[in-house]
């Protein structure tokens, strides 16, 4: 997030319709930035939220709050295919007078688009940032990653702090929300649910999120573990990591 | 060669061409300037080893070299943390590692003893517990029960009772549990986990035999 500068932005949550956000860029101008609100960009704490929460959803209200004046509108996914708090947080955006622009992603907007980076090899952080650089931005990759069978899995969401990312060899494979939204369907539960039968699979959740029902559900079925952060990973979550894919 | 598990109260040293086995309290290692190991694991052994070997793995593959069984669950009770891993046709199950919580912990319980002057090998295990949800808070019970007329012994019981609850369900409630740590060697924590499960002490080296390999 560009922080220290005057120019106005565009922010968004979640992974908005396509034409959500084709609308408010049409009425805002095409030429503001798009800003990812869910990404920790060192906007101090607002103030606004309870301290045990959803670390991702904080960010959300501390990265707008913090933008300011400089936020000429907020693209919020407020349906299924984000959560109650998204939808909370943009009642409160709104309360603030933010203009908030509401998404809900529904089944008839599903698209289908291939598993490229969920599936190919690479270091992983690069393969989630380029996914969730596809709610902009849907075109293919000219150079898509080498397809690769899966010796570990991710499932999850882009954490709070990528750096737990780092611990995962090239040849591991993208599940959960993750896949969904390069799928083009961030409300599909049953892609979410989805992992391959017997690959090691680390089940990652924020603390104070939903989808821990899911990552302890699936990590028992699958044999995985469930991990969950809150805000920066420590040394007990890299531990585990670690020593679940040295020993798995 | 040196190899080391340097918790946070206590470090256990190896030398693996004779086997001897050298276990200090960790803040007699920290006086000990210029000791180095070639491998080693545990809060306090970063700075001082070349190889540094993740707690989790070195517990992991530790019982595995002291473990014959196919599927069995262990459990170090450390200073100020609880490792759990349970091992499924001999590979990785589960894994969990409860870092710094007094709840379930040996440094708590050290303290309560020494400030009670209690003889662990000699305290009887008490049918009662406390809630120990945090490991201040249990602490407080426990003063609370001795203000009230409930003899030290009993009081220091009765929170390992609780602890000991704890560490039974981090575990995932098994059947059969190996035991590494410190607890190995008290009688009072084992015959209590004998009323939850089949406990089997593996001892205080299991990360150093996890090191060696």
């Amino acid at each position: 997030m560009q922080t220290n500068s005057s120019r106005r932005v565009i922010g968004y949550y979640g992974f908005p319709l396509r034409s959500a956000l084709g609308g408010v860029r049409d009425r805002f101008g095409r030429d503001l930035p798009l800003v990812d609100l869910d990404v920790a960009a060192g906007a101090p704490d607002a103030g606004l939220l309870p301290p045990a929460t959803c670390r991702i959803i904080a960010n959300v209200v501390d990265n707008a709050v913090h933008l300011g004046p400089r936020l000429a509108a907020v693209v919020a996914a407020v349906g299924e295919d984000k959560c109650d708090r998204g939808r909370h947080a943009a009642w409160i955006l709104r309360e603030l007078g933010v203009i908030v622009i509401e998404s809900r992603f529904h089944e008839e907007a599903f698209e289908d688009r291939p598993l490229l980076y969920s599936t190919g090899r690479g270091p992983l952080a690069g393969r989630v940032e380029a996914i969730m650089a596809t709610v902009v931005d849907p075109a293919l990759p000219g150079d898509p990653p080498e397809p690769c069978l899966p010796t570990h899995g991710f499932w999850g969401v882009p954490p709070n702090d990528m750096r737990i990312l780092d611990l995962f060899p090239p040849t591991t494979h993208l599940y959960g929300w993750v896949r969904c939204v390069e799928a083009g369907r961030p409300a599909d539960l049953d892609l979410e649910c989805f992992v391959d039968e017997g690959v090691p699979t680390v089940f990652f959740h924020q603390a104070f999120c939903a989808k821990q029902d899911l990552a302890h559900r699936l990590a028992e079925k699958h044999g995985g573990i469930a991990v969950d952060c809150h805000g920066e990973i420590n040394d007990s979550i890299l531990a585990k990591v670690e020593a679940f894919i040295r020993l798995s | 060669m040196l190899i080391a598990d340097c918790g946070s109260t206590w470090s256990k040293i190896l030398e693996t061409d004779t086997d001897a086995i050298e276990i200090i309290q960790t803040r007699e290692l920290i006086r000990r300037e210029g000791i180095r190991f070639e491998i080693a694991t545990g809060h306090s052994a970063k700075s001082r080893c070349r190889i540094y070997r993740n707690e989790l793995i070195a517990l992991a593959e530790g019982s595995l070299a002291l473990v014959a069984d196919g599927d069995f669950s262990v459990v170090d009770v450390g200073g100020r943390d609880v490792k759990f891993v349970r091992f499924a046709g001999r590979r990785v199950n589960r894994l969990d590692w409860n870092l710094a919580c007094g709840s379930s912990t040996g440094a708590t319980i050290e303290l309560l003893g020494h400030y009670y002057e209690v003889e662990f090998d000699r305290l009887a295990p008490s049918e009662r517990w406390i809630n120990v949800t945090c490991g201040v808070f249990g602490m407080e019970k426990v003063l609370e029960l001795v203000s009230t007329g409930t003899p030290p012994e009993e009081a220091v019981a009765m929170f390992l009772h609780g602890m000991v609850r704890n560490v039974f369900d981090f575990s995932g409630r098994p059947g059969r549990l190996y035991l590494s740590g410190g607890f190995c060697e008290n009688d009072c924590f084992l015959q209590t986990m004998g009323n939850y499960c089949t406990v089997t002490p593996l001892g205080r080296t299991v990360p150093l035999e996890g090191l060696r390999r």
